[in-house]
């Protein structure tokens, strides 16, 4: 199979959230205001897009931007987004997951996981330059929760549950050169139409996402990262664990080292006389040293003054 | 519409309510269509178009009568002269279909006229406060009886059988084909707007002048001949006192565009939400019963020869209502209904219109209040959530002695009683709750906003105790019958004489209703013996039916009976006659043959599955289509016969007279003979021509502009009168005399604009479905659009100290309500007459019912006035004056 | 100590033969260094911070974690969360048992470096490899490498409590934005491989088994007694001061 991809045409959707709720039904998912949680409608926040930010329940929103443009005859836009994971070709989810419960589907270029794999350390999150993974709690232990691209309804030859349901054709899915194709005739259509700022988003980012976007808009007005990239903690988080493994090892290693050069080590009992300020050997009876005073030595000597090798007149075992 | 090249929403929008229409939409904006959009907000749909023009809501009236004026001086006037000599289009406008398609060269009668100072038209009675229509009739050329000889054309309105009538004489207008007389309707048309110019559209509609213009000017590209434009209209247009009339403006529109009947164009009336096109077909309506019969009365209506009389055309199709009327009381009252007792007519419920009362859904709670209406069925609906005024729904309800809901949930009106502001302890209702099954939890037919109706198969069985409709029907009428047969009743008749054995295999079913939808020959039929189906579920092994193959062949002597007869036709194949999926109705081959996007055999299109209605006028005078590239029907001139959908693939079917047959009557051998091309493109109308002027409204004969019952204006900028001088619900103390129902203060409660400045409208979001009955019980839509709105431009709230999130309470003289404020530059400031004028929008859909998301602080329906269109009977939810503040709660 | 034989007056040498003669009769002299608190707190932290540890490593290393499967890594998690807790509350809560012990900590860690710390620190790292041969200065209470690495198990200790908690907070009771959260894991990471380093060390030493340091973890781990041998040696300057201020100086026959 060639690579996929979900295309999201903004200027063709209508922002009635079919897909939001699709994903919802599709993937059991749900929502917040239910007989356990009654909700009063009145508490709205006044915001249309709505839950907020994709939650623990919710895979796929429906973005809504309105603003002022002296730049066309309406003089007001209306930008509707599409917030739901992008399927990087380079996931840096997939790179940090310690636990392989991301993958990358092999047969559409998806990123999908196994919820049974998942440890929920929610590194993935932090690997992610768009903020997608969300966590499920599942019985007290939470695990991943984002959308899976339906590889599974996929594999069955059908189309993803929110193009299924779309209604306007705004989302659509296909090869992936195919979709690219598709986007990039209609960014033509709208700049033959006033829309200047219109864009494609998707083929390039993140080394080519599985979800391409036709931006009526621009990037900014429909919330689409400009540049993203895995985020540089991340990268060096995925640096660190080698280094600490290395480092780790070395450490290891030298003690070893340490412990055997130190094999036989021996050395005097040592008692000390207050009255005379005197540090005593018990086995030689000798003073090693008297008062209290500092080192006289210099580095140097302290260094050399014993070893074997330096020509010293004593070697051996620990001597005191 | 993916055939048009310029679309017009205006009071509508598409994208957000009819989802799936603007899949269309885009296909025609992909070929190159213009797409405008006039609405008092910038909707999802217009964010889709390439034009928005804001409006003031309850102007558009202005807004058409500018349009008209526009087409007039800058088409029509500059090339008349020229056509009229040459008998040649210009390439700009088509006045072949001007002058040959409608009625603007009939000459209208002496006393015709309206006065700007007064803003009457002639007829006006000052002390019934209505209009008499005759001046507004056309001057007679001469009149022709109807030939009722034995070969004669209405030989069968004389034959055994059918119910005596008087028989209608056609009344031959006199025509001026230059339209140069004074008093053709076209230059009375164009004096009545020439007042509508750019400067005072423009101050009544609140518009900025340039935009204006580009609409107008975008619009006109229209009207060239081979072009069709196109309006989809909604709610925002009906819900007026003068709604009917906002309808009646675009169908002049679309008349004097030339856009009536060919591919692209036409009025689209969206439908769908609250089930409009099933509702008037079937007849759910106070002066029309089942399809677009007019309901019997107890005055020009109480008789049967009375009705045929009054309601049969002397000329078109409608010549042939006997043949309806007969064969639908055949259906009512079977085999009790002959010609001696007039079919069974006076069984028939008749509306009391000899004391001018309404009857509408608006006066029904006036009706409750007075305690004339004592028990009530609301039946799939839920007025007290949203019908206008709603408390004062609630408030009349308490007056009843029972009331049933039936419905799929627990709604408002199913639970008046527990309104945040009513005492339950007070009041004596008896109420009664009846479960009911949901789409997809019966099989049946259901129907678009493009007259497509198709069969649905049941997907899931209806949950706990609901049941369908017609199952819950059976079991009253059952019930009300047996209790009639064993201890009598009042008026029992109408009871026991109905026809009522819709059973298949011992059980209700819609199969057998659709049997009498569709209609059958008596001859073939038995009805008696008990249907019962065959292991294949394709034919009767008891009883047994003979389905006519449409209505064409329905007869006025009681031979044929038929329920509806707009649908014969759809469900005609005797074959299988137990199996809908074998029937037209059931459609399912999604090929587009004349790739117009005909779709002919999905579903079944009313009347005759034709898909493009008055399909005549999309071809000249010779029958020959305007656009060769968008062919419905058209002339073969070598063959002398049409080609429609009848005889090839991807045409449409003729919704005109296309050829005729006569079968003689002593060989019984049947000649079909095909009508040459003709100027009879609207064969609905009895003069066959579509009405710029129509003697058809109780309002006006021609579209004027009106403010709205509450309006921020003193005075009408462009007549002497303030309000439409006929809408409904005028209060005792304006209205008198003539009406019968006197609507209460209560009901009303006109605000003034000192103290209510601002204007506003309502609206539904996509997440929800009118009152929220079904979108309300699926949390995944109260999560996606959590709670109801009012909409304002950011100038206001900043006026008003208002944030987005904040909660508001907004009132007027009948209630008031606490919403979430939504700034937004959507909707903006508009100068009307030179005043900075402030709209607000409002959404409806929450409310206290115990579904997700209730609120209990006042459904938005508390706020709107119980005034309505006196021909529809619609209220006018869409322009009315609040007042709001910042609150807590 | 000099390699050079130190001459003693003949009233020294009496004074140390009878010195060493009562230490037969006195017996054998241990000095008190860790208290039990002290000791029971280093204690508890140690067994929490290899717990730690090893349950952190089951999300650190992928392998490891995939070995496991997830109901496994998900019992190490939770208990890496609740044995994060008692790691950073027991050492507050033993704070504020005993202020006086804090600041005796941090004055031991935080104090002038004199000529033999400086000497000390230079000359540790051959130390470690020639300690047969090399013989270090005589050191106060805490030796300037103790201090060093000391400090760093405190500071890498700290951040990993501070990192840790926010961690926990954030994936409960308050999110903190998923950069703060990469952030934070970047830095649990870091502090790790530095703490890892030093706890290596500090074992090696600490746990005696290098061989200059056999027995050292009676100190820690056993009574807190040090014998005065092994006082002079690693303490050189604090052995002789408490010896001879005989203050918290405990006096042991054999087989007492």
């Amino acid at each position: 199979m060639t690579e996929k991809a979900i295309l999201f045409d903004s200027s063709r959707c209508t922002a009635c959230r079919g897909c939001q709720v699709a994903c919802k039904c599709w993937n059991d998912l749900p929502s917040e205001p239910t007989a356990e949680r009654p909700y009063d409608s009145v508490n709205w926040d006044g915001k249309f897009t709505h839950p907020a930010d994709l939650n623990s329940c919710t895979r796929l929103i429906t973005t809504f931007n309105d603003f002022e443009s002296e730049s066309s005859q309406k003089r007001v836009g209306w930008a509707f987004g599409r917030r739901a994971c992008q399927h990087c070709t380079e996931a840096g989810c997939v790179n940090i997951c310690p636990a392989g419960a991301l993958h990358k589907d092999p047969e559409t270029g998806f990123i999908t996981y196994d919820q049974s794999k998942c440890i929920g350390c929610q590194n993935c999150s932090s690997a992610c330059p768009f903020d997608v993974p969300r966590y499920e709690d599942q019985g007290g232990k939470t695990v991943i929760n984002k959308c899976s691209g339906c590889v599974d309804r996929v594999a069955h030859g059908m189309k993803p549950a929110c193009v299924t349901t779309c209604q306007s054709g705004a989302l659509q899915f296909g090869d992936r050169d195919e979709m690219i194709a598709l986007a990039n005739e209609r960014v033509e259509f709208l700049h033959d139409h006033g829309y200047e700022d219109a864009c494609i988003y998707g083929v390039d980012e993140m080394a080519g996402l599985h979800v391409i976007q036709v931006l009526k808009h621009g990037m900014d007005a429909h919330g689409a990262v400009a540049n993203p990239s895995i985020p540089v903690t991340a990268t060096l988080s995925g640096i660190l664990k080698p280094v600490t493994a290395v480092g780790a090892g070395a450490t290891v290693l030298g003690l070893a080292a340490m412990f055997g050069l130190a094999a036989g080590y021996k050395r005097d009992t040592l008692v000390y006389n207050d009255a005379t300020g005197d540090t005593i050997s018990l086995e030689t009876g000798e003073v090693t040293k008297q008062g209290n005073g500092p080192d006289e030595r210099s580095v140097k000597e302290a260094l050399t003054e014993n070893l074997p090798f330096v020509g010293s007149k004593k070697g051996g075992d620990g001597d005191e | 519409m993916q055939n048009t090249d310029v679309i017009l929403n205006i009071g509508s929008n598409s994208v957000e309510n009819h989802p799936v229409s603007s899949k269309w939409l885009h296909k025609a904006h992909d070929k190159g269509a213009k797409w405008m959009v006039v609405d008092p907000r910038y909707t999802r749909t217009a964010e889709q178009a390439d034009i928005y023009c804001p409006i003031r809501s309850g102007t558009d009236i202005a807004f058409y009568g500018g349009l008209y004026n526009y087409i007039i001086t800058n088409l029509i006037e500059p090339g008349l002269a020229e056509y009229t000599k040459t008998g040649k289009n210009p390439s700009n406008y088509n006045f072949e279909y001007l002058i040959n398609y409608t009625n603007a060269s009939y000459i209208l009668m002496k006393d015709y006229e309206f006065d700007p100072a007064t803003g009457l038209f002639s007829g006006w009675n000052e002390d019934s406060e209505t209009y008499d229509a005759h001046s507004w009739h056309y001057e007679t050329e001469e009149e022709i009886p109807w030939d009722t000889s034995a070969t004669g054309a209405y030989n069968w309105s004389v034959a055994k059988g059918v119910p005596e009538f008087d028989k209608p004489v056609l009344a031959v207008p006199k025509k001026d084909a230059s339209l140069q007389n004074k008093r053709c309707v076209y230059q009375k048309f164009k004096e009545h707007y020439s007042r509508y110019d750019l400067d005072t559209v423009c101050k009544i509609c609140g518009m900025d002048k340039a935009d204006l213009e580009l609409v107008y000017s975008t619009w006109a590209t229209s009207c060239a001949p081979g072009k069709a434009g196109t309006i989809l209209y909604a709610l925002g247009q009906t819900q007026h006192t003068y709604g009917a009339q906002n309808t009646r403006a675009m169908s002049v529109l679309q008349l004097l565009s030339g856009n009536i009947g060919v591919p692209g164009g036409g009025v689209c009336a969206l439908r769908g939400e609250p089930n409009v096109q099933g509702a008037t077909d079937m007849g759910m309506l106070v002066n029309e019963q089942p399809a677009y019969l007019k309901w019997s009365n107890t005055t020009d209506r109480d008789t049967l020869a009375h009705w045929l009389s009054s309601q049969t055309y002397s000329d078109g199709y409608y010549t042939n209502k006997p043949k309806f009327m007969v064969s639908q009381l055949k259906e009512w009252f079977g085999e009790n209904a002959t010609v001696k007792n007039d079919y069974g007519y006076d069984w028939w419920p008749k509306v009391p219109s000899h004391d001018g009362s309404d009857w509408t859904e608006m006066s029904s709670f006036e009706k409750m209040k007075e305690g004339t209406m004592k028990g009530y069925y609301a039946w799939g609906m839920n007025p007290c959530h949203s019908a206008p005024n709603s408390g004062n729904v609630r408030r009349s309800m308490a007056n009843l002695d029972w009331a049933v809901t039936v419905d799929q949930v627990i709604t408002e009106t199913a639970s008046f009683w527990d309104a945040p502001d009513m005492k339950a302890e007070e009041i004596g209702t008896t109420c009664y709750f009846l479960p009911c099954a949901l789409i997809y939890e019966k099989p049946g037919t259901i129907l678009n906003s493009g007259r497509w109706i198709q069969w649905r198969q049941q997907a899931v069985e209806p949950w706990d105790e609901a049941k369908p409709d017609y199952e819950i029907c059976d079991l009253l009428w059952t019930e009300i019958r047996r209790l009639y047969k064993e201890q009598g009743g009042a008026n029992p008749d109408p009871i026991l004489k109905m026809k009522w054995d819709y059973y298949l295999d011992g059980k209700i079913d819609p199969r057998p209703v659709s049997w009498a939808l569709n209609g059958y020959a008596l001859e073939g039929s038995d009805w008696k013996s008990g249907f019962k189906s065959d292991a294949k579920g394709e034919k009767l092994t008891s009883g047994s039916i003979n389905l006519l193959p449409g209505y064409a062949d329905l007869a006025a002597d009681g031979s044929t009976a038929c329920g509806m007869w707009i649908y014969s036709g759809f469900y005609s194949n005797n074959e299988a006659p137990v199996s809908a999926e074998s029937q037209p109705v059931y459609g399912r081959d999604n090929t587009d043959y004349g790739g117009l996007g005909l779709y002919n055999k999905w579903a079944y299109s009313w009347p005759d599955n034709r898909r493009v209605i008055y399909n005549r006028a999309s071809a000249d005078m010779n029958g020959q289509p305007w656009n060769k590239d968008k062919c419905l029907v058209k002339w073969d001139n070598k063959a002398k016969a049409w080609t429609t959908g009848k005889n090839t693939d991807g045409y449409d079917n003729p919704d005109f007279v296309a050829s005729k047959s006569v079968t003689d009557p002593k060989t019984g051998v049947v000649t079909t003979t095909a009508i040459e091309p003709n100027n009879k493109a609207f064969f609905m109308l009895w003069e066959q021509n579509g009405r710029l002027e129509s003697y058809g409204m109780v309002d006006g004969p021609l579209p004027e502009h009106y403010e709205p019952f509450e309006t921020p204006l003193s005075e009408n900028l462009i007549n002497g009168r303030l309000n439409s001088p006929c809408y409904l619900g005028r209060p005792d103390t304006e209205g008198k005399k003539g009406l019968g129902t006197k609507y209460s203060d209560e009901s009303t409660r006109r605000a003034s604009a000192d103290e209510f400045p601002y204007v506003a409208t309502t609206y539904s979001v996509t997440e929800h479905w009118q009152t929220g009955a079904q979108t309300r019980a699926c949390p995944a839509l109260v999560e996606a659009m959590p709670g109801d709105m009012i909409e304002m431009s950011p100038a206001l709230a900043q006026e008003k100290g208002v944030k987005t999130g904040d909660k508001v309470r907004v009132w007027n003289r009948r209630a008031e309500v606490i919403v979430t404020a939504v700034v937004t530059p959507r909707i903006r400031p508009l100068t009307v007459n030179g005043k900075t004028q402030h709209l607000v929008g409002m959404t409806h859909h929450y409310s206290w019912s115990k579904l997700f998301g209730l609120t209990t602080h006042g459904a938005v329906n508390d706020l709107t006035p119980n005034v309505g269109d006196p021909n529809s009977q619609t209220p006018e939810y869409k322009a009315f004056l609040v007042n709001f503040e910042k609150t807590s709660i | 100590m000099s390699k050079h034989h130190i001459e003693v007056t003949p009233e020294m040498k009496a004074s140390d033969e009878a010195f060493l003669e009562g230490r037969t009769v006195g017996g054998d002299r241990y000095i008190k260094r860790h208290s039990r608190q002290a000791r029971w707190t280093h204690g508890v932290t140690v067994l929490c911070c290899i717990w730690l540890m090893i349950s952190g490593a089951f999300v650190f290393v992928p392998p490891l974690a995939q070995f496991a499967g997830s109901d496994v890594v998900f019992f190490f998690r939770m208990s890496h969360r609740v044995i994060g807790v008692a790691f950073v509350a027991v050492p507050i809560i033993s704070a504020f048992a005993a202020p006086a012990g804090v600041k005796h900590i941090i004055h031991n860690n935080i104090c002038h470096w004199t000529e033999d710390d400086k000497k000390w620190m230079i000359l540790f790292l051959p130390y470690l490899f020639l300690a047969k041969w090399v013989h270090m200065p005589d050191q106060d209470e805490q030796k300037s490498g103790q201090r060093v690495a000391d400090g760093a198990l405190w500071i890498c200790g700290i951040a990993m409590g501070i990192t840790g908690v926010i961690l926990l907070l954030n994936s409960t009771i308050m999110p903190v934005g998923v950069v703060a959260h990469s952030v934070l894991l970047f830095l649990h990471d870091l502090f790790f491989f530095v703490m890892l380093v030093f706890a290596l060390a500090h074992i090696f030493l600490g746990a005696g088994i290098f061989q200059p340091y056999r027995g050292m973890w009676k100190v820690m781990w056993k009574d807190g007694l040090i014998s005065e041998s092994d006082a002079l040696y690693h303490w050189g300057h604090w052995a002789r001061e408490v010896l001879g201020s005989d203050n918290g100086v405990i006096r042991k026959k054999k087989g007492e």
